[in-house]
């Protein structure tokens, strides 16, 4: 279990990053707000393809999901863990229902406030954990910010910051290739942080760990979440990330099977 | 800062696809640097070729050539208005009728007779330099000098003898006859960069001096060789002695007599008082050149102008066959050699991002968006057509270093276009008789060995390397369109 602790100072009303483009940011809550839920699904179908050949992979799911909730997706492969996490995640919209993210509909919003909402409101962490294979493990965290405002001081300050946090100090200029796979999640876990994102969605986070760098890596999500007031939602199938998530919700042949809390 | 690491950075990591790109785009642009140079010095060396034809300064030249009619030329297609107009411009000299003369009698007659351009009066100079456009206009008069001696021979001469048949110099038939004939022009050495002859033609001794002797004499370098005259000997013409003082160039094209007078010197000895036929234009500007032309026409009456841009077709050879294939297939190859690299430079980057789907992917789910994702695409490529614009500058560079190294020459001849119908224009109906209209001022025909040298200009280059630039910028707008429209879930799913 890593030692390291974040050194992000956690601020009770903080908003997601102003990271100011030129355009409006996406309009959130304050985090003080806990009214207003990081998610709410109503109705929400994904049909790939069309006609005959058309394939449900989500039908009529309705979930509302807390701020600072911490939940586990989990169901059998091709349940649509994935697809959910996808219009969780804005990357993709609903064929039917409605996706609402901290009160707005995506389904009402353009590219370029989806691609707002993605870098400001949410941070990603992957199972391949997707880090850029020419930048090093600092600009792999400046990456989501490089397209901000940001001044690079700043933005490289916070990288480092960042990586500080996640124990990887000393590994700041090492490409992802001179890194473990427990190194590189925790260069993707402060990727998704430098923005501070309201949430974090991550996909099979463990998936390509060994056990032990697993259950580091999950401890390091829920402790950041905790302390930056984060809504953490997992996709996985493991049975150590289902124990600790307080909610797991099912998901079997797209349809919602349950949703339980400890 | 951060997007330039980034891209260079996947440049770096995709070495051999950027190398391949830009060494496209280097081998369009290298192409453009080089044909251009070599096409700037195929009219460079045309131009060198030209120069002696215009004159230095001159822009145009006014002649009043002996107008031929219908197909066959010749006299016979003179008008009665030109066949007298060809007597009175045939010399007021005592001529030769040896039928006056006892057989046995030796005889010795100078004389002056006009060439193939006939004369007009010297006015025209000053009307001609009264044209809008006009800058200068200095007048010319071109003669032969005649010189026929020997015995009269026994033999029945009735019938006259034209020109057409016979020897422009040397024995008159069996006869121990000479006639000599040499051309003199008198030129306004008042305006020396529009005369006739100017001083950058002088090879060896001086040019004409405005306060020197009127019997001074520049002989061109090729009737001093042959007639082994040099600076400080005196010649005779018409009669009179003069001395030269120059030897004059005529290089190949040139408008070569075989010696030059002070116009009004000519004028007096030769009994042309007031005539010239010709005059030597410089215009205000290029641009003009054609509507002075146009002017100089309407206003005098059987004026031919003749233009730099007449003259240059006389140019023909290797020359002129690389410049007309530097024209057209170098364009050509120029624009082909473009296209391609510009294809194949877009399809190296679509496939380049075809490879990047899920990294495209990755910075749209952290948020990038799509004009974030297109300027990373497109920068990576404009970085391409940079370095592609370079290497192919320098290539280019190198290639035409190498063909001034390599010591290229090409031939440009000349072609007189002027009818020769007028050398036998005097002949029938008695006029002038003789071989009188030899020995006129004439173009220089032949050919002459050119060297090309080549040098790309910094704008040339320049441009040439925006044209890798633009390429690709177009590359990249290839590859940017296909990573705009990628879905960022599907990319996702994109397994590499």
């Amino acid at each position: 279990m890593s030692t390291h602790r974040p050194v992000i100072t956690p601020k009770e009303d903080h908003g997601p990053m102003q990271t100011g483009t030129g355009s409006a940011p996406v309009p959130v809550p304050a985090t003080g707000d806990l009214s207003v839920p990081t998610y709410d699904l109503t109705g929400v179908s994904k049909v790939y393809g069309s006609g005959a050949t058309g394939v449900e992979a989500l039908s009529d799911i309705d979930l509302r999901v807390e701020q600072r909730d911490f939940l586990a997706i989990v169901g059998a492969s091709g349940s649509g863990k994935t697809t959910l996490l996808q219009l969780l995640g804005a990357l993709d919209r609903p064929s039917a229902g409605t996706v609402r993210c901290n009160g707005r509909d995506i389904q009402s919003m353009g590219e370029g406030e989806l691609s707002r909402l993605r870098r400001d409101v949410i941070g990603f962490v992957f199972q391949q954990f997707n880090l850029i294979p020419t930048l090093t493990a600092r600009q792999n965290v400046e990456l989501v910010a490089a397209s901000t405002e940001m001044p690079a001081a700043a933005r490289a300050a916070r990288a480092a910051e960042l990586l500080d946090s996640v124990g990887l100090a000393a590994r700041e200029g090492h490409l992802p290739s001179q890194l473990s796979g427990g190194e590189q999640q925790r260069v993707a876990i402060a990727r998704a942080l430098m923005n501070r994102p309201r949430v974090i969605l991550a996909d099979e986070p463990t998936g390509n760990l060994d056990s032990a760098t697993g259950a580091e890596i999950l401890a390091l999500l829920q402790r950041v979440a905790a302390d930056n007031h984060q809504t953490l939602v997992l996709i996985t199938h493991e049975q150590a990330v289902t124990e600790a998530a307080p909610r797991v919700v099912t998901l079997r042949d797209g349809r919602l099977a349950s949703d339980t809390r400890a | 800062m951060f997007h330039l690491s980034y891209m260079l950075a996947e440049l770096r990591r995709r070495r051999g696809r950027t190398i391949l790109t830009a060494l496209g785009l280097a081998v369009g642009v290298a192409l453009v640097v080089t044909v251009n140079a070599v096409s700037s010095g195929l009219d460079d060396a045309q131009q060198q070729v030209l120069a002696p034809l215009t004159g230095v300064g001159t822009d145009m030249t006014v002649t009043r050539p002996l107008a031929i009619g219908d197909d066959d030329g010749g006299v016979e297609d003179l008008t009665e208005a030109e066949r007298q107009r060809l007597r009175e411009q045939a010399g007021p000299g005592p001529g030769l009728n040896l039928r006056d003369l006892e057989p046995g009698t030796e005889f010795s007659t100078d004389t002056f007779s006009a060439t193939r351009e006939l004369t007009f009066d010297a006015s025209q100079t000053a009307d001609i330099a009264a044209i809008d456009g006009v800058e200068a206009a200095a007048g010319s008069l071109t003669l032969s000098a005649n010189h026929v001696s020997g015995t009269v021979p026994e033999i029945d001469i009735t019938q006259g003898g034209g020109p057409g048949g016979a020897p422009p110099q040397g024995a008159f038939g069996d006869s121990d006859i000479t006639f000599e004939s040499r051309s003199v022009t008198g030129v306004d050495q008042t305006l020396p960069d529009i005369a006739a002859v100017t001083p950058s033609q002088i090879t060896d001794g001086d040019y004409f001096s405005a306060t020197g002797s009127p019997r001074q004499a520049i002989v061109s370098t090729a009737y001093a060789g042959t007639e082994d005259v040099a600076v400080g000997d005196t010649i005779s013409l018409g009669g009179t002695e003069f001395r030269v003082i120059g030897i004059a160039s005529s290089p190949i094209g040139g408008t070569a007599s075989d010696v030059y007078v002070k116009l009004a010197t000519l004028q007096s000895v030769a009994d042309f008082a007031g005539q010239i036929n010709a005059v030597r234009v410089r215009a205000t500007s290029g641009d003009v050149v054609p509507a002075v032309a146009s002017s100089i026409s309407a206003g005098f009456d059987g004026a031919q102008v003749t233009t730099a841009a007449d003259l240059a077709e006389r140019v023909g050879g290797s020359l002129e066959d690389t410049r007309e294939l530097s024209s057209t297939l170098g364009t050509v190859l120029v624009i082909v050699g473009l296209v391609a690299a510009v294809l194949i430079a877009s399809l190296l980057t679509l496939a380049s991002v075809s490879k990047r789907v899920r990294e495209l992917g990755t910075l749209k789910a952290l948020g990038w968006s799509r004009g974030a994702v297109v300027r990373q695409i497109s920068g990576e490529s404009l970085i391409q057509g940079l370095l592609g614009g370079i290497a192919g500058a320098v290539v280019g560079v190198l290639a035409s270093l190498a063909i001034n190294a390599s010591g290229w020459t090409l031939e440009a001849s000349v072609a007189d276009t002027t009818t020769a119908a007028a050398q036998s224009a005097a002949a029938p109906g008695g006029a002038p008789g003789g071989p009188f209209g030899l020995g006129q001022a004439a173009v220089t025909t032949g050919s002459e060995i050119v060297e090309i040298s080549t040098t790309p200009s910094l704008s040339l280059i320049l441009l040439a390397i925006g044209l890798a630039v633009l390429g690709g910028l177009i590359a990249g707008a290839a590859g940017s369109l296909r990573a705009a429209r990628l879905r960022p879930a599907a990319a996702l799913r994109t397994v590499e």
